[in-house]
């Protein structure tokens, strides 16, 4: 009964659910290396003379410009080749007997 | 040939800064009629299609650039308050807004797809509509509009004092720039700004509803995009690259302006030294409420509703990253650029209007591009306001009026009853912010975290969980606003002791155990709506297969 159930579920759903959970690993390892790194790089370092990377502070430029520039890149990848098109449906116009429409 | 770095510190220390003058007020002048085109244009459009879904839906037609430009949480704020807080904490406001490089794939890729498909099984055409439809429960879509009413009346509001203030001191004779609360002082100028925003508002967007919203706001991002780009070309130059700008601000502050947690002037509105702008907890924090603050609003769910098709989703989120690539990080640089030239602006929200004076002065032409630069915050608030007009007309016209007092109304009454809506929500911004309220920042950010956290745990489930229920999903609903109101309350007032973390401002929520109120919010939101919807009875199998199975 579930594997019926599962089979029927439509495209779209099964496609918008694993972009999803691809979506929030991209997001989840943007947060630990944009935080780890400046964590590492940034904090407690205030005593030490500034370096610099191309003028900006060593830690924003492996902290935030770096993974930037690479979530730019996958943002495309993901964009362009990752997620799959699929219908979106007729908009429903009156109101059934499940209350959907109207 | 371009101002050097000395010679523009020097101009920007010893002399009076440049003033505004007629360029600003001409591109002012300009914005406003051609946003008034663009109303009319989409009056147009509109016209010849169903009311409902033009008006307020823009007939689900949006393409790749109004989806990718207009359906995020740029506001007012990315010119006002963000510059504010580079100049005055430095760097480390690059990881305050670094979660801004997965905002597009975030935006579009959580909710984009499932959420424009569900709107369309359900023929939802605004939030509260899709809410009621998916759990079949009028009540949940009333609790939903609400709630809705409630923050965007809060955030609009706001909105209306800050394109009041900006049309003010543009005034060619109105003196200071300045976007900050403490500058509306409630003189003739802010009133008859006050009007003259509220009057043009309301005009283009009771003329084209929706897409009007949509279109104003696609025109300001290209503005605001546009305006950047030359501002970043112009202050490098000024400050002799971003090094010397780096080296020169580290001289003009201390080693907080480049290192976390950042830079607190010794004389900042806080009583302890040891003040940080951005400890790691809140770097953290950072990262999940501009995300999911971003996935959870509702004028952004609206929108995404609105799509054309998944072809446009999945192409607004590479547009979109490229953007905003081009905006926030160049307007750190240009604010750092800001520090060296101007190392002690006293109000510290007046840095870009300040720079696009001050670097543009000797080009040919540099007032009229000073003026480009300068209209673009004033887009971003008509955009804004537009935008929740638009989603507020809604609420009461398709939610209320439409649903509970007449069914059967004509295209006509609906037109009718949209345009007294959003007439009335002018005339009521006008008199509540007649007499400005101070303060109005945290209610601003409070109503984003609260929208955030009512809305986003509920919009999940209702978009890819089965087995919630209507019960669930207002528990969801209450717990996570609930939350954010409790912590705020707590905050405010000073319940417990104070706390040395965040912005530095006399209204902050309790960061309890350091973390942003809207992760608490989004902690007790999701839980109530699991274990409330586990212990009450699942929904009609025939419901939930026509919402989550193949069409037949």
């Amino acid at each position: 009964m579930t594997a019926e159930i599962q089979d029927n579920t439509d495209p779209l759903v099964k496609s918008s659910q694993r972009e999803a959970l691809i979506v929030a690993g991209i997001w989840l390892a943007a947060m630990f290396w944009s935080v780890g790194c400046s964590a590492w790089l940034g904090y407690g370092q205030q005593s030490q003379p500034p370096q610099l990377m191309f003028g900006f502070p060593l830690w924003v430029f492996w902290g935030i410009v770096v993974p930037w520039l690479a979530c730019a890149v996958i943002s495309w990848w993901f964009g362009a080749f990752f997620v799959r098109d699929g219908e979106l449906g007729q908009d429903l116009q009156d109101t059934d007997e499940l209350g959907l429409g109207g | 040939m371009p101002t050097t770095l000395s010679s523009a510190a020097d101009a920007a220390n010893t002399q009076s800064l440049p003033s505004v003058g007629i360029g600003a007020m001409a591109m002012l002048v300009l914005f406003i009629a051609v946003s008034m085109w663009i109303g009319l244009r989409a009056n147009r459009v509109n016209s010849s299609s169903g009311f409902m879904k033009g008006f307020f839906l823009g007939n689900r037609g949006l393409g790749v650039w109004a989806l990718a430009l207009t359906a995020t949480i740029q506001s007012g704020g990315t010119f006002m308050g963000f510059p504010s807080l580079v100049y005055a904490h430095g760097w480390i406001v690059a990881l305050w807004i670094g979660s801004y490089m997965v905002v597009p794939i975030t935006g579009f890729g959580i909710l984009g797809k499932r959420l424009a498909q569900l709107s369309r099984r359900t023929g939802a055409i605004t939030v509260p509509d899709l809410f009621r439809a998916r759990f079949n429960s009028p009540s949940l879509g009333v609790t939903c509009t609400i709630f809705i009413l409630f923050y965007l009346s809060f955030l609009m509001f706001a909105q209306f004092k800050a394109g009041a203030i900006v049309l003010q001191l543009a005034w060619p004779s109105g003196g200071e720039i300045s976007y900050s609360e403490d500058a509306a002082v409630a003189d003739l100028r802010y009133h008859v700004g006050l009007i003259v925003f509220t009057v043009t508002v309301v005009a283009y967007t009771l003329l084209g509803g929706f897409l009007a919203a949509v279109w104003t706001d696609l025109f300001q991002s290209l503005l605001m995009f546009a305006g950047v780009m030359v501002l970043l070309f112009a202050s490098l130059s000024a400050a002799g690259g971003l090094e010397q700008a780096t080296l020169t601000s580290l001289r003009n502050t201390g080693p907080g302006f480049v290192y976390a947690p950042g830079y607190v002037a010794s004389g900042a509105a806080t009583a302890d030294p040891s003040h940080q702008f951005l400890p790691l907890s809140l770097a953290f924090s950072m990262f999940i409420v501009w995300i999911w603050g971003g996935v959870g609003a509702p004028a952004g769910l609206v929108r995404l509703m609105a799509s054309q098709n998944t072809n446009v989703i999945r192409k607004s989120i590479y547009v979109l990253s490229i953007y905003n690539l081009g905006i926030y990080l160049p307007l750190i640089v240009i604010c750092i650029c800001g520090r060296a030239l101007i190392p002690s602006l006293e109000k510290t929200d007046q840095i870009i209007p300040r720079m696009a004076l001050l670097t543009t002065a000797h080009w040919p032409g540099g007032s009229v591009i000073a003026g480009l630069i300068l209209a673009a915050p004033f887009g971003a608030v008509m955009s804004t306001v537009s935008s929740y007009l638009v989603v507020l007309s809604s609420g009461a016209v398709r939610d209320i009026y439409q649903r509970f007092f007449r069914p059967q109304a004509t295209r006509d009454e609906l037109r009718l009853a949209a345009w007294i809506a959003m007439i009335l929500a002018g005339v009521i911004s006008v008199a509540v912010m007649w007499t400005p309220p101070d303060f109005l920042q945290v209610f601003i950010v409070f109503s984003t975290s609260g929208a955030a956290a009512t809305f986003l745990v509920p919009a999940l489930i209702a978009c890819y969980w089965r087995r919630a229920t209507t019960a669930g999903t207002l528990a969801g609903m209450l717990a996570g606003a609930a939350t954010v109101l409790l912590l705020y309350i707590v905050g405010i007032l000073q319940l417990v002791a104070p706390q040395a973390i965040g912005a530095v401002s006399g209204f902050r929520p309790w960061f309890l155990l350091g973390l942003d109120p809207l992760i608490w919010g989004l902690l007790a939101s999701s839980m109530s709506a699991v274990i409330v919807s586990y212990c009450t009875a699942p929904l009609d199998p025939k419901l939930i297969s026509r919402l989550f199975d193949r069409e037949s």
